[in-house]
């Protein structure tokens, strides 16, 4: 407990034998959120007070600090869909209030006695994943994404010492440096954010299923993270075609790299392509109603069709009999490990990829909010403290 | 009696029709084929799924049957990997276009032309394809198998396809000691899968419909049994797994123990060959755990080879009972009965 409020604590505990109104008084001024002893310990972020309520800027709690903690000054973070699922309940009864964001990007302030690999100065990242048990198999084969004890997600229960995970809707972020990552020299801070979610969710699937020079892969989707897949699977030497509901994508996927653009509608050019594609990856949410089958007639024989998305609900109607008969892998990818998400750091540091991003000031967050649900970023809002 | 290029085989005319004993059209003798008179042929699974059209679009009249064993009686001009009086199998493969990256690669079983079926399907030279319930078979010599010394002929058999369709994915997606595999369904593939699962050093674990086959899965060398409607039973099975087996697929099948079941970054062969799409797939659990879900078909002929010579060295039999070809009909009647513990193999005399 710091030095003053101990020595306030004895103030009060005198002070209620005696009853005197003006140390009350006194006590109070110095203990109310204003003061600058609470500041140290606590950050001012967008929360989420319930389902469907508009966002407060607060005041709320840091973690108490640890010695393998680091503390950042957020200086961008970006929107992924998953931050608005959760601020509206949608898969399991959220913790209120809350704060979302979980492509963060900042620079260190603070770090804890046994830190040795972040300092103070440091440009660094935070993505989906800022905990895990380190005691299980997955754990010790750099698989923390898949920790079987149970993640721990950045923007959503609670630290192993019982206090609230915050996430980077805010001024500050406070967690193990485990989880936080460089960012590497020729990539800025705003450009950095959004890799810490939907770029390792695309570059993690894609590389460890083997695409490379050779591959031709679907990306199913131009959003936040069919953009980041289109460039990561050019930037390994593939082909890339683009599946989108509309035209309305077609240049910018061109100007993203990719080498061929079919809409979802369009049969002929389904049939043109049969047995073509050596991966799917599927970056749009999607539901019950999604049509399995053109889709895997596209694949080669020991294709692999990704799923980086986590649908509401169920897969329904896939055809067996093209399963077996081109042998398909239907596989699902958990964002990343702190070992992927570096080699992801250091592949888009050398490749030169880059998200599309649009900033906006952490103010106008309810605006922009409006234009994710819309399906309107162009390709990932990004907010500037 | 068959004349030179016909032979005589148990053929369904219609769906529901009674099997009838009929002289069939061989295929053209060309120089790359070789005639066998068929010894035994197994009954799978499959074979009743085209008799009674649940698949859809059999083409009628069928002759089934895909786990043919025999021995050779004619090779062709091009023939110098066998010899007449050889002892030979073929599986549910007969023919592939020869000519793709699958097929150049030893993956004829992925032929992106297309795999040619032992019974269902047409020949190069346009002849229909028909199957091992039946006096001979003529075909191809690249999907021809010559049975080991170790093994019989009725003992060869069924490794052609429920034999193979088992041993591959196991194979392919790396079972070996220290792996843990679960067998979904004890029954024609599911009996082999715990053979082969035992074979190649994993421990398994049994799943089934009900306590009726615990004994069986003891006896094939299950480590583990769990009734699959049991609910405790199957919470005890979170991430004990590195791999399961399906070998039955049915309406209303429940996906998401048997998700947890398995390790992370664990993998769910559908080696069943179901009649429904696949549903009911709980995708969140198949993302956050990062859960493969694999199709696998069949095994190429460097498999079938591979898996005869593992076979003989590791002592894999599967459990069969034979019956006369001339009762065909009761034997497949006795399959839709789910009567085999775990394969019939018809015998020709």
């Amino acid at each position: 407990m710091h030095e003053q409020m101990k020595v306030l604590f004895i103030i009060k505990m005198c002070s209620v034998h005696s009853f005197d109104p003006i140390l009350h008084i006194f006590f109070f001024m110095l203990s109310s959120p204003t003061s600058t002893v609470a500041d140290n310990d606590s950050f001012y972020g967008w929360a989420c007070p319930g389902k469907g309520q508009p966002l407060e800027w607060r005041q709320l709690p840091l973690k108490t600090f640890q010695d393998d903690d680091v503390e950042i000054k957020i200086t961008h973070c970006g929107i992924c869909a998953t931050d608005l699922h959760v601020m509206n309940s949608d898969w399991g009864p959220t913790d209120y209030p809350c704060v979302l964001g979980h492509e963060i990007a900042g620079i260190v302030t603070k770090v804890g006695a046994d830190i040795s690999r972040l300092k103070v100065g440091d440009r660094v990242g935070i993505g989906a994943h800022c905990d895990s048990c380190h005691q299980c198999k997955e754990c010790k084969n750099d698989q923390e994404n898949l920790c079987r004890n149970g993640t721990t997600r950045t923007y959503t229960g609670h630290w192993s010492n019982g206090d609230k995970i915050y996430g980077g809707f805010g001024t500050k972020w406070r967690g193990k440096e485990h989880f936080v990552f460089k960012i590497p020299d020729n990539i800025s801070n705003e450009l950095a954010a959004s890799y810490f979610c939907g770029g390792i969710a695309t570059y993690a699937p894609l590389k460890k299923y083997g695409v490379t020079k050779g591959s031709r892969v679907g990306v199913i989707g131009l959003g936040g993270l069919g953009h980041f897949a289109v460039q990561w699977a050019k930037a390994m030497g593939a082909e890339v075609v683009v599946f989108s509901s509309s035209d309305k994508k077609r240049e910018d996927a061109k100007a993203l790299g990719a080498d061929d653009y079919i809409v979802s509608s369009a049969t002929t050019a389904f049939q043109e392509n049969n047995c073509t594609l050596s991966h799917i990856i599927m970056c749009t949410s999607f539901g019950i109603e999604f049509d399995w089958s053109p889709y895997l007639s596209l694949m080669e024989p020991n294709g692999i069709f990704i799923l980086t998305t986590a649908p509401g609900s169920f897969l329904e109607g896939i055809p067996a009999s093209i399963m077996l008969h081109r042998q398909i892998t239907i596989v699902g990818a958990a964002v990343g490990s702190p070992k992927q998400i570096r080699d992801m750091l250091t592949f888009a540091s050398e490749k030169n990829v880059k998200p599309w991003i649009q900033k906006y000031p952490m103010e106008k967050i309810e605006d922009v909010i409006l234009n994710v649900k819309g399906g309107k970023a162009r390709f990932r809002i990004v907010l500037e403290v | 009696m068959s004349s030179e290029n016909t032979f005589h085989g148990w053929a369904c005319s219609g769906k529901d029709q009674p099997l009838e004993w009929r002289e069939l059209p061989l295929k053209k003798f060309e120089d790359d084929d070789l005639e066998i008179r068929v010894t035994h042929c197994g009954i799978c699974g499959s074979d009743i799924y085209a008799l009674d059209n649940l698949w859809g679009g059999t083409d009628y009249p069928c002759c089934v049957g895909h786990e043919i064993a025999g021995v050779v009686t004619k090779i062709g001009y091009n023939v110098t990997e066998f010899s007449v009086g050889d002892r030979v199998g073929i599986g549910a493969q007969c023919d592939s276009c020869g000519d793709c990256d699958e097929c150049n690669n030893d993956k004829e079983n992925i032929c992106r032309k297309g795999v040619t079926t032992t019974f269902g399907s047409h020949w190069k030279c346009g002849t229909k394809t028909y199957g091992g319930y039946a006096d001979k078979w003529r075909g191809n010599k690249r999907f021809v198998f010559k049975i080991p010394d170790g093994l019989s002929n009725e003992e060869a058999a069924s490794f052609f396809c429920a034999g193979v369709t088992t041993y591959w994915p196991l194979k392919n997606h790396g079972v070996t000691k220290g792996s843990h595999v679960g067998v979904i369904a004890v029954g024609g593939l599911g009996h082999f899968a715990i053979l082969w699962a035992k074979a190649f050093g994993a421990h398994v674990t049994v799943f089934s419909s009900s306590e009726r086959k615990r004994e069986d899965a003891k006896q094939l060398g299950a480590d583990n049994f769990v009734v699959s409607k049991d609910k405790e039973a199957m919470k005890a099975q979170v991430n004990t797994l590195s791999h399961i087996i399906c070998t039955s697929y049915n309406e209303g099948f429940d996906w998401i123990d048997y998700l947890y079941a398995l390790v992370p970054n664990g993998v769910f062969i559908m080696a069943a060959v179901p009649d429904l799409p696949l549903s009911n797939i709980p995708g969140r659990v198949l993302v956050f755990r990062q859960i493969s879900v694999v199709g696998t078909a069949i095994g190429s002929p460097k498999t079938i080879r591979e898996m005869l010579e593992f076979a003989v060295a590791t002592g894999v039999r599967p459990w069969y009972k034979k019956y006369p070809m001339e009762k065909a009909s009761e034997a497949v009647q006795a399959v839709r009965d789910g009567k085999p513990r775990y394969r019939f193999v018809l015998e020709q005399n």
